[in-house]
């Protein structure tokens, strides 16, 4: 699980800062259904999720040296903008509700991340996520993110295939999500 | 960003969905309205529709302070667009071209470029960055239809357009780069295919930049090796009256970037990290005049 930019991402962002549209429709290929996908999590609502989707490929493009490559994947660059925005909309439509049933008791101001993708409860909440999963899930997601191990060596430690390790992660993945889904209602 | 961030940012992404509809057509135009595309243009003055692309990204994240902050030649960055938009103008003026902004008057560099700068001071900056790019994309449209070899003339200096047009993407990729850096913004290189005929340009104009620094090569050859995407190998005969080049006398080896921006002013000579041998006192002499043309 590389943190830096692989070399594809580094291209087209060069390509992208160069003013190449076909490059932007790439990244948008390569890239709209995992955002789109996130979008809806958090969202829970299909329109809403693709002004999120489009809105995040438009801010890359027209903005495009806010991303750096040193620092992290164009996949998470994108990723953090599109949950910002969502959260952002959950939490004003949260607001307009309760503004709606009438006054409230205590104001509080939606919170801006600036660098970090999330508060520290929710951080708080995912770990909390990872510790109840299953053991040889969180063995496996334990390895990989917090050990910064490749799916390989993850297999290896664990004494299991590559494809085993890599699927086990992605069913850790599936079950994180689903788990901090039900507590956030 | 943290372990448990990307964790949480992959969980959520674990489901990928598509769209009901496909975006990609919207997208495309709209982000056409956001911020233009680089503009259409021959084959060979692409590289330099791209760097007026990136410096456009540039200035597209520029708050009202970046816009007076001084970047290089004691210029703000709003006095740094015109004085591109300046040269472009002279450069399209040349080669029949739409000129923008106020009326040529003296057709040399520093003069053009005071009396743009004074034209675009009674304008706000994004109305500068709106001319500057109308005249970088005018020129680009009016070199679509141009013969490369077309010559042309800029300060007295009379070669090819499609080599002055590397020469306008040299000097814009260094300006973009002397902004990004004031706004500590970390600027992507071009892409190899744009580096490559760049580098090319400056590989040939070592003659003359020697010559111009007091040094004449005639009959001596260099063998340059730039390393880096959109790097090369190059053989360079010295003199500006050589017929071509023989066995190289010395030879340099050197990132093909900063050999770019060391042609473009950027970079001390003396300090210059590159690979020498053969002949060192010609090399030295290579490296220490290559700057000589490079101006504001």
């Amino acid at each position: 699980m590389p943190v830096e930019a692989p070399y594809d991402d580094r291209l087209l962002h060069q390509r992208v800062v160069g003013g190449d549209e076909s490059a932007l429709g790439e990244v948008y290929d390569r890239l709209s259904s995992l955002i789109f996908g996130l979008a809806l999590r958090v969202t829970r609502d299909r329109v809403i999720a693709e002004d999120i989707t489009q809105e995040v490929f438009l801010v890359f493009w027209e903005r495009p040296l806010a991303y750096d490559p040193e620092r992290g994947t164009l996949r998470a660059w994108l990723a953090t903008i599109a949950h910002r925005r969502a959260v952002d909309h959950v939490r004003a439509e949260e607001r307009r509700r309760v503004s709606a049933l009438g006054p409230r008791l205590f104001e509080r101001e939606p919170v801006r991340l600036e660098d970090t993708v999330l508060a520290a409860d929710e951080a708080q909440r995912v770990r909390q996520a990872v510790t109840s999963l299953p053991e040889g899930l969180r063995e496996a997601v334990e390895l990989a993110y917090f050990g910064g191990r490749t799916y390989r060596q993850v297999g290896e430690e664990l004494g299991v295939p590559e494809g085993t390790a890599k699927s086990r992660i992605r069913l850790a993945l599936r079950r994180l999500a689903d788990a901090l889904a039900e507590e956030e209602v | 960003m943290d372990p448990v961030e990307r964790l949480y940012l992959d969980a959520l992404m674990e489901d990928p969905e598509v769209p009901a509809r496909s975006l990609r057509p919207q997208l495309l135009a709209g982000a056409r309205a956001r911020r233009r595309p680089a503009a259409p243009t021959a084959a060979w003055a692409e590289p330099y529709a791209g760097r007026v692309a990136a410096m456009d990204a540039l200035l597209a994240s520029a708050v009202d302070d970046d816009w007076s902050r001084i970047i290089v030649e004691g210029w703000t960055l709003q006095e740094l667009v015109a004085h591109l938009a300046a040269k472009d103008g002279l450069l399209a003026a040349s080669v029949g071209a739409p000129v923008l902004g106020p009326p040529i008057g003296a057709v040399d560099s520093a003069s053009r470029t005071n009396d743009v700068q004074a034209y675009e001071r009674a304008r706000s900056p994004e109305q500068t960055r709106r001319d500057w790019r109308a005249q970088a994309d005018a020129l680009c449209r009016h070199l679509a239809d141009l013969p490369p070899a077309t010559p042309a003339t800029v300060d007295g200096l009379e070669a090819p357009v499609n080599d002055h047009i590397l020469a306008r993407c040299l000097e814009t990729w260094v300006h973009t780069s002397d902004a990004a850096e004031t706004a500590e913004i970390r600027l992507p290189d071009p892409i190899a295919q744009h580096i490559h005929p760049t580098a090319d340009l400056c590989a040939r104009l070592l003659p003359f930049t020697m010559l111009f620094g007091g040094v004449d090569g005639a009959g001596r050859t260099l063998h340059l090796t730039l390393t880096g995407a959109g790097g090369g190998e190059w053989r360079i005969a010295l003199g500006v009256a050589d017929a071509a080049p023989g066995e190289p006398d010395a030879r340099i080896t050197a990132d093909v970037k900063q050999f770019c921006f060391l042609l473009g002013g950027r970079g001390d000579p003396a300090e210059f990290p590159a690979e020498l041998e053969g002949d060192l006192s010609l090399a030295r002499d290579v490296l220490a005049t290559a700057p000589s043309l490079s101006g504001p």
